[in-house]
C-alpha cells in the first residue's frame, strides 16, 4: 500500500491528510502540546508559535516525544492559547508575512513589534518549524512514513516569491520533492473526491465555477472553467484573486467591539483578557444564531479574572440584529457590480505590519476579483473560449460564475452562503447555484492528499492551471536621450499566464544585451489581468504592471569579456516541476547560464 | 482500570451537564447547578478511593514508586475543566447568597467550557437511541451494566418497563498525556496562580 500526503499549511491552522491507494483521504491527528501539563493529538495544528520567556519554563516545559532537551518555543494548541494571553510572545499568521512584499521574509522579524522577545524568528523559519512539526508527528506514529512527494497548499493569491519561500521552508524541514497546490483548487479536488462520479451531475460543459474560500484570516477566490464534451469534461483554473487579509476572525472581532461598546454604555469596562474571552464566547454565540434561525438572541457570559466566578461574571447578549448588521450586512453587504472596495485607508501614514484589507466588505472584494477576471479573460482568445465564448463577457462588467463551491469555516453558516449566492444572483440576473456536498473545514488538506495520489498514479481528473500570473522583466528602452526625461521602463513578458509545471519557454524573436561586471538592477513585474500576453511581447510602459521585486546584482563577465561589457544573451523562462519560476540568461558562445529566481524581495 | 474510571467520570459528567441544561426538569436553575457541582465532586470522591486501592499488598515494596498515572490524568482532566470551564472555581464558591441570575450567568461559562472539554477529549453518545418514555423489554442476557433498574424488579427477566433516561457512553477517550510530573509533584497543578507581570 502506498500513502500520499497532503499538507494544509494554513494561516490559522495546519492539517495533514493521507490518501491510500484507494478510498477517501483522511485527516491524521497531529501530536502537540495541549496545555502546560500535557500533550495529545488534535486534527488541526494551530499555526501559532509561542516563545516563552527564559524564566517561564525553567525545566523546559512540556516536551513532545521527539524533542530532547530544552524547548525554546511551542507550536500548536498550547502556543495559541498561551499566546493569546501574551501577544508580545506569540507569532500568528506567519504565512501572511511570507507573502508580504515589503517584509524581510528571511530576517528575524517575528513576533512583529515584540519588545520582550530577544531572539526572533523569520517568517521562513516559522513555516519550516510548522512543517518539521508535522513531519515529526507523522514519524512518531509511523516511523517509516515520509513526506517526500507531499503536496503543500498555498493561497492562490501567493506570488512567486511566497511560493518559492514555501518550497524552501519544506526543503529545510527535510521534505523532498514537494509540490505546491493552490488552496481553492485543493478544496475543489476534495469536492471531486467526495462526489465520486456524481460530480458530473452538478456541472456541465461551459459552466464557470467560483471557489469562494473565506478562512479565519484570509479570503481567496478562484474561477474554474468546465470545458470539453459531456462525458469527457476538463477543468481549467482561469483566474485567481489578490491576497486578502480578511476573514471570519474579523467578524468575531467586529461583534466583540459592538458588544463591548454596549457593555461600556452600561458602565462595564472589559480588560484585555476579558475582551479575548468575549471574542471566544461570541464566536459560539454567533454560530448558534447563524445555525438556528428561530433564535432571536444568544446570551454570553464573560468570566471574571479572579477566583470568584459567580459573583463577578459579566453578562452580555448577542442579538440577531447584531448578527444581521455586523456579520452579514457589514461583511457581505449587497452591492452593485460597480462598487469596488476601498483599497487604501485615508491616512497618509500607516503603521508597519500586515497589510490588512482596508475594506471589510467581502462582496466588494468579490466584485473587484470578478471584474479583474473579466479583464483578464477578455485579453486572451484561449480564455474566451474556455468560458464558453464572448457572450459571458457581454452580460456584465463582471465575469459571473454559474455555481459556487464554498470553503472555509465561515461558510459552515448557511445564511452567509445564501448571502453570497444572493449577491451573485443579483449581479448575474439569473440564479447562481451552490455545488452541494462541500466540507468547509478540512477540505484543503484532504484535497491536497487526493491530488498527491492523482499526481503519483495519473488516475483522476486534473485541473489545468499553470502560473496564475504573467511575469515580466523591466528593460531599458533603446531610445534617444531627451534632456530632463528618463525613458520609461519597458516590460518584456518572459512567462505568460498559464505556463505549466515542468515547462520552459524561450523568449524568442529578439536578442538582448546583458550588462556584466558592474552592479546592475533588475526589476520584475507581474500581472493577473493580462492572460493574452505572449512570451517575448514588449509592453511600452511597465507602470501598468505590478512591480513584484527589484534585484541589485553584479553578473561576472564570461571568460574573454571585459567588466562593463554588454554581452548578447538568449532568455529562457522555466517553471520547475515544483512550480518555481526561474529566468535564465544563456550566453551560447561561452556556455554561460545565469539564473534569476522570482523570489527576491521588493525593496 | 484507568479507562473504566475515566469512562465512568465522563458518563457522570455528561449526566451532570444534561441535568443542568435541560429545563424540562422541574428544578430551579440554582438547584440544578448546585447538584451538578456536587455531582462533580462526587465523581472525584468515587474515583479517588478506587484508584488508591490499586497497590497489591502481596507485592514487595519498591524503593521508588512510579508516579500514579491514572491519578495524574484525572487531575489533568480536572485541570482542563477548570481552565476552560472554571469548574473548580464554580464548585468551590459559596453560592448561598447568589441570585439565580448570577448563578445562571456563571453557569454559561461552566457549560461552554466543560462542553468544549467533553467534545474535544471524549466521544460521548447516548447509550439508548429510543426516546425517553418509550416502553422496552429487557430479555435474559441483556447488557446488565448498561442499565439501572428502578421500581419493583422481579427476580428474573424479562423486565418490562419504560425508558426514563437513555444513558450515556464514552465511545472514545483521548485525554492529553501528562508530562512533567515528578516524584515531588506526582500530578499536575490544577490551576496555576496567575500573576500580571509589570502591573506594579
Amino acid at each position: 500500500m502506498n500513502a500520499y500526503f497532503g499538507i494544509d499549511l494554513g494561516t490559522s491552522n495546519c492539517a495533514i491528510a493521507r490518501a491510500m491507494d484507494a478510498g477517501l483521504p483522511e485527516i491524521l491527528p497531529v501530536t502537540q502540546v495541549i496545555n502546560a501539563g500535557g500533550i495529545g493529538e488534535r486534527p488541526l495544528l494551530p499555526s501559532s508559535l509561542y516563545m516563552p520567556a527564559n524564566g517561564e519554563f525553567p525545566g523546559g516545559g512540556p516536551q513532545l516525544p521527539w524533542q530532547h532537551g530544552e524547548t525554546c518555543s511551542f507550536l500548536g494548541t498550547f502556543a495559541r492559547d498561551r499566546g493569546a494571553l501574551q501577544p508580545d510572545r506569540l507569532i500568528a499568521s506567519a504565512k501572511s508575512w511570507l507573502c508580504h512584499p515589503h517584509a524581510d521574509r528571511r530576517g528575524p522579524i517575528l513576533p512583529w513589534g515584540s519588545t520582550t522577545v530577544e531572539t526572533k524568528l523569520s517568517p521562513l523559519e516559522v513555516s519550516r518549524n510548522l512543517l518539521s512539526h508535522l513531519l515529526a508527528s507523522l514519524r512518531a506514529s509511523d516511523p517509516a512514513a515520509t513526506l517526500d512527494h507531499a503536496v503543500i497548499t498555498v493561497p492562490a493569491s501567493f506570488d512567486e516569491a511566497a511560493r518559492a519561500l514555501t518550497l524552501e521552508a519544506a526543503t529545510q524541514a527535510g521534505l523532498a520533492e514537494v509540490t505546491l497546490l493552490e488552496e481553492p483548487q485543493a478544496a475543489f479536488y476534495a469536492w471531486l473526491e467526495n462526489q465520486g462520479s456524481e460530480w458530473r451531475k452538478q456541472v456541465k460543459s461551459g459552466d464557470l465555477l467560483l471557489v469562494c474560500d473565506v478562512g479565519g484570516g484570509t479570503a481567496d477566490f478562484s474561477l474554474i472553467a468546465v470545458t470539453g464534451k459531456d462525458g469527457n469534461l476538463s477543468l481549467e483554473r482561469i483566474a485567481v484573486g489578490e491576497h486578502l487579509l480578511l476573514g471570519g476572525d474579523n467578524m468575531d472581532l467586529a461583534l466583540a467591539h459592538a458588544v463591548s461598546e454596549k457593555l461600556a454604555a452600561g458602565a462595564t469596562q472589559l480588560d484585555e483578557w476579558q475582551f479575548l474571552a468575549l471574542v471566544q464566547a461570541l464566536r459560539a454565540a454567533k454560530e448558534s444564531l447563524l445555525s438556528n434561525p428561530s433564535l432571536q438572541e444568544a446570551p454570553v457570559s464573560i468570566p471574571s479574572r479572579g477566583r470568584k466566578l459567580i459573583a463577578s461574571t459579566i453578562s452580555a447578549v448577542l442579538t440577531r440584529q447584531d448578527i444581521q448588521e455586523i456579520a452579514i450586512d457589514g461583511f457581505l453587504p449587497l452591492v452593485d457590480a460597480g462598487e469596488m472596495p476601498v483599497l487604501r485607508r485615508a491616512g497618509g501614514l500607516r503603521e508597519s505590519g500586515l497589510p490588512y484589507a482596508a475594506d471589510a466588505a467581502i462582496s466588494k472584494h468579490l466584485a473587484r476579483f470578478l471584474s479583474r477576471a473579466k479583464t483578464n479573460a477578455a485579453s486572451s482568445p484561449h480564455l474566451i473560449e474556455a468560458i464558453g465564448g464572448s457572450r459571458r463577457l457581454e452580460r456584465s462588467t463582471l465575469l459571473l460564475p454559474d455555481a459556487v463551491l464554498f470553503n472555509g469555516g465561515v461558510f459552515n453558516a448557511t445564511p452567509l452562503r445564501e448571502r453570497v449566492l444572493d449577491q451573485l444572483t443579483r449581479w448575474a440576473g439569473t440564479p447562481v447555484r451552490e455545488l452541494e456536498g462541500s466540507r468547509p473545514d478540512h477540505a484543503v488538506a484532504l484535497g491536497a492528499a487526493a491530488y498527491a495520489r492523482l499526481r503519483a498514479t495519473g488516475e483522476g481528473l486534473r485541473i489545468k492551471s499553470g502560473t496564475a500570473r504573467s511575469y515580466y522583466i523591466g528593460m531599458e528602452s533603446a531610445a534617444m536621450a531627451v534632456p530632463g526625461r528618463r525613458p520609461a521602463t519597458k516590460a518584456l513578458c518572459v512567462a505568460p499566464q498559464g505556463m505549466e509545471e515542468g515547462s520552459h519557454l524561450e523568449v524568442s524573436g529578439q536578442e538582448f544585451f546583458l550588462h556584466t561586471g558592474e552592479p546592475s538592477e533588475f526589476r520584475f513585474f507581474q500581472s493577473e489581468v493580462r492572460a493574452g500576453d505572449q512570451a517575448g511581447q514588449i509592453l511600452p510602459d511597465a507602470a501598468e504592471l505590478e512591480e513584484s521585486a527589484r534585484l541589485q546584482i553584479e553578473i561576472p563577465p564570461p571568460a574573454g569579456h571585459q567588466p562593463g561589457e554588454e554581452i548578447p544573451v538568449r532568455l529562457e523562462a522555466r517553471v520547475t516541476e515544483l512550480g518555481n519560476l526561474e529566468l535564465h540568461f544563456l550566453h551560447p558562445a561561452s556556455g554561460g547560464n545565469w539564473k534569476l529566481e522570482f523570489n527576491v524581495r521588493l525593496q | 482500570m484507568k479507562n473504566s474510571l475515566i469512562a465512568c467520570g465522563a458518563v457522570l459528567l455528561g449526566l451532570n451537564a444534561a441535568a443542568v441544561y435541560f429545563p424540562e426538569q422541574n428544578l430551579t436553575l440554582a438547584a440544578q447547578t448546585a447538584s451538578a457541582a456536587i455531582g462533580m465532586v462526587l465523581v472525584f470522591l468515587v474515583i479517588r478511593p478506587q484508584a488508591a486501592r490499586k497497590p497489591d499488598a502481596t507485592a514487595p515494596a519498591k524503593p521508588v514508586t512510579p508516579p500514579p498515572r491514572a491519578e495524574a490524568e484525572i487531575v489533568a482532566l480536572l485541570a482542563l475543566l477548570q481552565e476552560h470551564g472554571r469548574l473548580v472555581d464554580f464548585a468551590k464558591e459559596d453560592i448561598t447568597a447568589a441570585s439565580d441570575a448570577q448563578i445562571g450567568s456563571a453557569a454559561r461559562v461552566v457549560h461552554a467550557g466543560c462542553r468544549k472539554v467533553l467534545d474535544e477529549y471524549f466521544e460521548i453518545a447516548p447509550l439508548q437511541s429510543i426516546p425517553e418514555g418509550t416502553p422496552l423489554t429487557l430479555e435474559t442476557g441483556y447488557d446488565a451494566p448498561a442499565f439501572r433498574l428502578l421500581g419493583s424488579v422481579p427476580e428474573n427477566p424479562p423486565y418490562k418497563g419504560k425508558l426514563l433516561h437513555p444513558g450515556w457512553i464514552a465511545q472514545n477517550v483521548k485525554l492529553p498525556r501528562v508530562t512533567g510530573t515528578t516524584e515531588k509533584r506526582p500530578w499536575p497543578v490544577l490551576a496555576p496562580a496567575e500573576v500580571e507581570v509589570g502591573g506594579n
